[in-house]
């Protein structure tokens, strides 16, 4: 089975890097494990946080996509490799990468994340997609989890060169005003995948 | 007790950058308040007045007049410009709030390239001969009394889009009447009076190198010396591999650092970063081009410093952290590069026509040495061969502990991979 699953790695920076799977990891929504702790019974994630030397500090899994943060200065080439190893690992086994959120996952922190669902959908509704779609960009809540939200861009701002200014100048200056309990927020977008960027960049 | 209000860095960015991410994820793990600028509004712009905001970057007065009024309001504590347009506004903000920064008329004299040779020439910083001519001219005449070889260049493109080399005057015709074309395209000529000239040198010969730069004081500190393995012969000037560090005897690399920071000094740039294109031959160094800059592209993730403080956290820091840092008068980590040999290819350009499909991208990432292989074109995009083409296709990364093991693994990268193109 190993050679079936086609893993491609897409960091960000350092400290995260997506890893986009051929084969769906966990279809059951959106899933943010913040500690190993909070990753007991999730296969996936407690592999992903035992992986040596990476200093993993939180895991994003989501349909065929697991982004992974980490602390440790190590380049993705050497710990990307691991977490490849990992995901074709849990995969193999034939047991679910994460386990189903429960009531306890939901919410460790005591913060009512579906609480917080619904004013962050409504701010993106009201506000954020009349905005975007501007540019005829489209922003679409994933999840919200332990207070971190959890998004993906389509459209004009999928792949734009300004992608990141609309994600930390507008929208999470945007939740900050208005959901201000709303701890982070992470995009899950594949960028790469855009196929109609309203900027698209050049050397310069 | 109150927490210190967060210092204010203006960052001015063309909505056609790719240094966007770079720059604003560098000012959020350090932490300070940012506005991004740029020449076009964001959708966001009316939301979040204090964070993005409009200047008209074709107007460096009137976008430090709009900056000015903006800081009454915010104050500013340092401006960066991250392109060769950018720069310059950033120079006439920087001037008119009394900030850290570069003159304008330095900022211009990097911008325009016959101004740079004229005043490099004039200061005796090494540069290949050089004559201005109008498009208006008579191209045959021309062809008849320059001197062989020789290179036809726009006064500002970036990306060597226009560059163009010529051995003999049919070259020479032929090459002028191309470069003529791209001047002539509307959003070109619509850029200026510069869009009616052409600068004609010398081809100078021997190796390229690329000089990565942070003036402090009027003093040039060397972040990377990179050399470019694949000639740079013409008769376009695409670029393909940067490697550091440089395999460059010592001498010849003290030369070079010499020579940029004569061409610093000579342009009268004060602060900031600097990417200059240099040549060394037998002659000694060559000053090609000299930005008021960081290095373009998504090339920057090549160089990490070591021991860099990470803002909030540590780890290695970025060259936009160091710019940042300095901007602001914030205190600066160690500016040496880490001990590793790291590159970049610039993927070239496969051919003309419209991007299907990119193959290979799970096979070049898996070359052991490389980090990376990003592919920025979106499928759909028309890729345009050089001398009229200014954008590469994507980006491979690789780091190892030998340049010549790095250069090794951008090439088998590179050969993995298929562009389909329709």
């Amino acid at each position: 089975m190993d050679a079936e699953i086609r893993i491609t790695a897409e960091p960000i920076d350092t400290a995260r890097c997506k890893f986009l799977v051929s084969l769906p990891v966990h279809s059951g929504g959106v899933r943010r494990f913040a500690s190993s702790e909070a990753a007991q019974g999730s296969p996936l994630a407690e592999a992903l946080f035992a992986i040596p030397g990476a200093e993993v500090t939180e895991v994003i899994v989501s349909g065929n996509l697991v982004t992974v943060v980490k602390r440790s200065p190590a380049p993705w080439q050497a710990i990307g490799k691991s977490v490849g190893a990992a995901i074709r690992s849990v995969l193999a086994s034939g047991h679910a990468a994460v386990a189903p959120k429960t009531a306890a996952a939901a919410a460790p922190s005591g913060v009512d994340d579906d609480a917080l669902y619904d004013r962050v959908a409504e701010l993106f509704d009201a506000q954020v997609n009349p905005m975007v779609a501007r540019h005829g960009g489209r922003v679409e809540l994933i999840d919200v989890q332990d207070a971190v939200v959890m998004l993906r861009m389509a459209g004009g701002c999928q792949g734009c060169g300004m992608a990141d200014v609309t994600l930390r100048q507008g929208i999470e200056a945007m939740l900050q005003e208005a959901v201000p309990e709303v701890k982070g927020i992470v995009d899950i977008t594949d960028h790469t995948a855009g196929t109609n960027p309203y900027f698209a960049a050049a050397k310069k | 007790m109150p927490c210190p209000p967060q210092p204010r860095l203006l960052l001015l960015l063309p909505t056609a950058t790719y240094r966007a991410t770079a720059f604003v994820e560098a000012a959020h793990r350090l932490g300070v308040a940012l506005t991004v600028a740029s020449e076009l509004p964001s959708t966001f712009e009316q939301a979040q007045p204090d964070r993005l905001l409009t200047l008209d970057f074709s107007d460096p007065e009137r976008a430090a007049q709009q900056a000015y009024q903006f800081a009454r309001t915010l104050p500013i504590a340092g401006v960066i410009g991250v392109d060769d347009t950018a720069a310059v506004v950033a120079a006439a903000i920087a001037e008119r709030l009394g900030l850290k920064g570069n003159p304008v008329s330095a900022a211009l004299a990097a911008r325009d390239k016959h101004l740079q040779r004229s005043e490099l020439a004039r200061r005796g910083v090494p540069v290949p001969r050089f004559e201005l001519h109008g498009l208006g001219e008579d191209v045959p005449d021309l062809a008849a009394r320059v001197r062989y070889p020789c290179v036809l260049k726009p006064l500002r493109l970036s990306a060597s889009r226009g560059v163009i080399r010529a051995d003999d005057p049919p070259e020479f015709v032929a090459a002028f009447a191309r470069l003529r074309q791209i001047l002539e395209q509307p959003e070109v000529a619509a850029c200026g009076g510069w869009a009616r000239y052409v600068l004609v040198e010398d081809f100078v010969p021997g190796p390229e190198v690329a000089l990565e730069g942070l003036v402090i004081e009027g003093r040039l500190h060397v972040l990377g010396l990179f050399d470019k393995p694949d000639p740079l012969d013409g008769p376009f000037f695409e670029e393909t591999i940067y490697l550091t560090p440089s395999r460059f005897p010592e001498p010849a690399r003290q030369a070079i650092v010499e020579c940029g920071q004569a061409a610093a000094a000579a342009l009268g740039l004060r602060e900031g970063p600097i990417h200059a294109e240099l040549r060394y031959n037998a002659t000694g160094p060559w000053l090609i081009e000299l930005a008021a800059r960081p290095i373009g592209g998504r090339c920057s993730a090549v160089l990490r410093f070591a021991a860099g403080e990470g803002g909030r956290g540590t780890g290695p820091a970025s060259l936009e952290e160091l710019i940042i840092r300095h901007a602001l008068g914030m205190p600066l980590p160690t500016l040496e590069r880490e001990e590793r040999a790291a590159g970049v290819m610039m993927i070239p350009v496969p051919g003309a026509g419209v991007l299907r499909e990119v193959r290979g991208i799970t096979e070049a990432r898996a070359v052991p040495l490389v980090e990376d292989v990003v592919i920025t074109a979106h499928l759909g995009q028309a890729l345009v061969p050089w001398p009229e083409g200014s954008r590469y296709p994507g980006f491979i990364f690789a780091r190892g502990e030998t340049s010549e093991a790095v250069e090794a693994a951008l090439r088998a990268a590179h050969r993995r991979l298929a562009f389909v193109i329709g």
